[in-house]
């Protein structure tokens, strides 16, 4: 190594040292000291106790979080393809070269730039049970009544508290812990603007020659769609696919400020769970051990899309 | 390229040199050669200003004299900024917390005992009425002192009580007195329900009489009011899921299910606006009574003044409405023809003093010669008001036969932080935050009660609350209760409100809902005293 080179190694993480030091200082040091918290019994205002395992013993036996994580997923489980599904169609529809494209684009855009707290004031209002637009529509249109369990009681031989009520129509959505989950999974379609995006980047880089292709085959537009269209973008969709896992298993601000966790912990997320336990009930080792549990579940279901990802993303030139 | 990397070089050096001269830089103390106190308090916008005030007078009097500044800073999130700025070590001098964080910090070890520092300054358990002396501390010790306190009561709707009279009188009850028990509230709430049969069968809410869960703030304590309380200090247990909590969780689900359709009741509740805006259900008349704190009549002054001058003679009105256009310099003819003929003229020294009856108020106008001097408007005393209120306040009524005047006792604290740099003028500040005239001035302002045993009866008489008198006496009944000395009291109370949302929703029986509480909290004040006697035996 000549003197030369050390001088521009030295140059170099000169330049690099913000990040460097960024990361070591904010990202890796709170990484490492949240898993020795794990391990402690730390409400932040005293010193740590060292517990062992005790907080993931704790968590194994600890009916919230189950329900949490369970919430978490059932949102995850429907949100996420749904998401997906709308995202595609949408960014079909919009790479149509029709006029007032722009607008479109625009239009389905901009509802990603309305900031959380914003828009969910503004779905708070349209999932209103009585004064919301939704359930204004629904009961013009004649949504009205309510929808019997009866048959699945009977079915399951349920009865009283076990037994499934009926649901009011229109519903109460936010009021109702049986419809508040769906509400959160409805008004989660209203920011797939940036997916949208990202999807029409990646239909216009669909080549034509395949297209062509396919229609001399004589290929219908379904089976377009379906070989040609949908491989040639599933990077894309395998992109988003990661980017909404990580995002759907993190969701907080949505229903802490819409719902709050309730009605009786039906929208109680795993994040919000986590907060509380680090900031409200001052038991940081045990959120540090939830937030271990969660990455975990995160880089398991990540890895498991990788690993499906051989059989249904691909690449162009390979 | 050299060219280019002397340019780049020289714009670096003078970004750096711009922020160095021009960028932020360090507070310098207001006032040279005093101590620093940093505050931080919770309160912003009105509230916020209020406290201000008080900051004020102390820098320009208490604090000039011994030198002593208070940096007063609003903001949002304080337990948890106070958290973290304490586990930092770097926490504000003054905290002003809320009560239910003094023993979880307490218990932390997070809090400077007050004890020694209150004593000197006349603050022992004489000076405050019990149930906010008893709160303000952990485990014998004082942790707090209040900021300002507040009791929980029945407030209650006159005019709908009116409109509703034969009803009520056909249910063998008295439009003109409030429930004295709980059985009875439910009675009157009954009767006073306005519910329509649609068409196609089922059926409007258009108000109601009362409504647990509106505003539903202190369901976690409803225990109180059926005599029993979620901790037992005696035996330093958690109780969620005891007869009388049930009794209490029954009661609440009966609000759900007296119409015999839950459903319909959750989407009346989902109209109703939010506490701080007009379309307050209270303030709206879709629900007749309510269960709140002193400070509504300031909400009430605010968003509906209607409600404070309730069958004033409109001639009265018109004279407070015109009173806002006195100004300086007007002559004694022209106030006349704006307000009328006064009630009163005084002659004194050169000036001449006429006082107007205006609305609920009385206007001074005092003219040097023909011409106004100064103009200042005072309350009617609180008794006269009260009648110009549509609005009343009750005890809430408690289930328990006999147990009367039952209330909780909250509070807005004041601490010092572990880690605190100015401890001893921190408490010099609260101190004077104590001294009983600069309590009532700021009780007065956030309309709230006195947590004081000694009450002027100026405070008293010039409240903007005309009942705050209802809500003192209820602080020093014997049946106030204040927070409990629980470290995991936010467990306690998340858990606690958790069920009552379960029971209305008829998703829970009151058993299953409270005894899941019960697990959950307990569980948690378990694994807090493991870990206490852990750290106990470590220390030692």
């Amino acid at each position: 190594v000549t003197s030369k080179d050390r001088q521009d190694l030295f140059k170099g993480l000169a330049f690099c040292s913000p990040w460097i030091i960024g990361l070591c200082v904010f990202t890796l040091l709170p990484l490492i000291l949240s898993l020795y918290y794990s391990f402690c019994d730390y409400s932040l205002l005293q010193d740590p106790v060292w517990i062992g395992t005790q907080n993931y013993r704790d968590i194994a036996h600890d009916e919230l979080f189950w329900q949490a994580l369970r919430n978490t997923f059932a949102y995850a489980l429907v949100a996420l393809p749904m998401g997906i599904i709308i995202s595609i169609a949408m960014a079909l529809l919009l790479n149509q070269n029709i006029k007032g494209q722009s607008f479109y684009r625009t239009t389905i855009f901009l509802p990603s730039l309305v900031p959380a707290v914003a828009s969910a004031m503004l779905w708070m209002w349209l999932f209103n049970a009585k004064l919301g637009l939704i359930n204004t529509v629904l009961s013009a249109i004649g949504v009205n009544g309510q929808i019997s369990f009866d048959w699945l009681n009977n079915l399951l031989h349920l009865q009283g508290n076990d037994a499934f009520k009926a649901l009011p129509l229109p519903p109460a959505w936010l009021n109702d812990a049986r419809t508040a989950m769906s509400a959160l999974i409805l008004m989660s379609f209203w920011g797939v603007g940036n997916s949208v995006v990202i999807y029409l980047a990646g239909l216009q880089d669909v080549p034509r020659e395949l297209y062509e292709a396919a229609d001399i085959d004589g290929a219908s537009g379904w089976q377009r769609l379906w070989n040609v269209t949908l491989p040639m973008i599933s990077p894309v969709i395998f992109f988003n696919l990661i980017m909404a896992i990580i995002g759907s298993l993190q969701t907080f601000s949505t229903p802490y400020i819409m719902t709050g966790g309730g009605p009786y912990h039906a929208t109680y997320f795993y994040t919000m769970y986590l907060y509380d336990k680090a900031y409200v009930f001052l038991q940081m080792g045990y959120a540090s051990a939830m937030a271990w549990i969660q990455l975990f579940i995160v880089l398991i279901l990540t890895a498991l899309a990788f690993w499906t990802s051989r059989r249904w993303v691909h690449y162009q030139g390979k | 390229v050299q060219q280019v990397k002397r340019v780049i070089g020289a714009i670096i050096v003078l970004g750096i040199a711009a922020v160095l001269i021009f960028g932020p830089r360090s507070e310098a103390p207001p006032v040279e050669g005093r101590v620093v106190v940093e505050y931080w308090e919770k309160w912003t916008s009105k509230e916020g200003q209020q406290m201000m005030e008080v900051v004020d007078d102390f820098n320009q009097t208490v604090g000039a004299e011994k030198g002593i500044y208070v940096r007063y800073l609003s903001m949002s999130s304080i337990n948890q900024k106070t958290l973290v700025s304490t586990a930092a070590g770097v926490p504000p001098d003054v905290a002003g917390l809320w009560d239910h964080q003094v023993p979880q910090f307490a218990a932390a070890d997070a809090l400077m005992p007050l004890d020694q520092m209150a004593k000197p300054y006349g603050i022992t358990d004489g000076y405050y009425k019990k149930v906010y002396w008893d709160s303000c501390h952990y485990r014998g010790k004082l942790y707090a002192l209040v900021s300002t306190p507040a009791t929980v009561a029945l407030l209650y709707n006159k005019e709908y009580f009116e409109e509703r009279a034969d009803r009520l009188k056909a249910a063998g009850l008295d439009p003109n007195r409030t429930p004295q028990t709980l059985q009875e509230l439910d009675r009157y709430a009954e009767a006073l329900d306005d519910v329509e049969k649609l068409p196609n069968g089922s059926m409007n809410i258009k108000s109601m009489g009362y409504v647990p869960l509106e505003p539903g703030w202190w369901l976690a304590l409803t225990g109180l009011w059926f005599g029993t309380e979620n901790y037992d200090a005696a035996t330093d247990t958690l109780q969620l899921d005891n007869p009388k909590m049930v009794e209490a969780f029954t009661w609440i689900q009966s609000y759900a299910t007296r119409l015999g359709n839950n459903a319909k009741i959750s989407e009346f509740r989902s109209g109703f606006g939010t506490f701080n805006s007009t379309q307050n259900p209270f303030l709206v008349g879709q629900v007749a009574m309510v269960q709140q704190g002193p400070w509504m009549a300031n909400y009430i002054e605010n968003l509906k003044p209607s409600w404070n001058r309730w069958r004033v003679p409109p001639e009265k009105l018109e004279v407070e409405r015109k009173s806002a256009e006195v100004r300086e310099g007007m002559s004694l003819a022209e106030v006349k023809g704006l307000l009328g003929e006064p009630k009163e003229m005084q002659e004194a020294a050169g000036t001449t003093r006429g006082t107007w009856d205006a609305g609920i108020k009385t206007v001074t106008v005092e003219f040097a010669g023909d011409k106004v001097k100064t103009k200042s408007a005072a309350l009617l005393p609180a008794v006269d008001r009260r009648k110009y209120c549509q609005w009343g306040v009750a005890p809430f009524p408690s289930a328990v036969p006999g147990l009367k005047d039952v209330t909780f006792g909250a509070f807005d604290t004041m601490v010092i932080p572990k880690g605190s740099k100015h401890p001893k003028e921190a408490f010099e500040f609260i101190a004077y935050v104590n001294r009983q005239d600069v309590m009532e001035k700021l009780c007065g302002m956030h309309c709230k009660n006195s947590p004081l045993t000694k009450v002027s009866k100026e405070f008293i008489a010039n409240h903007p609350n005309p009942y705050i008198e209802i809500f003192d006496e209820l602080a020093r009944s014997p049946n106030a209760h204040g927070v409990q000395q629980v470290s995991v009291w936010p467990i306690v109370s998340d858990e606690m409100n958790n069920a009552a949302s379960g029971v209305f929703q008829l998703l829970a029986t009151p058993q299953e809902a409270l005894h899941t509480a019960q697990i959950r909290s307990a569980n948690g004040y378990d694994h807090f005293r493991e870990v206490e006697t852990k750290r106990k035996g470590e220390s030692k």
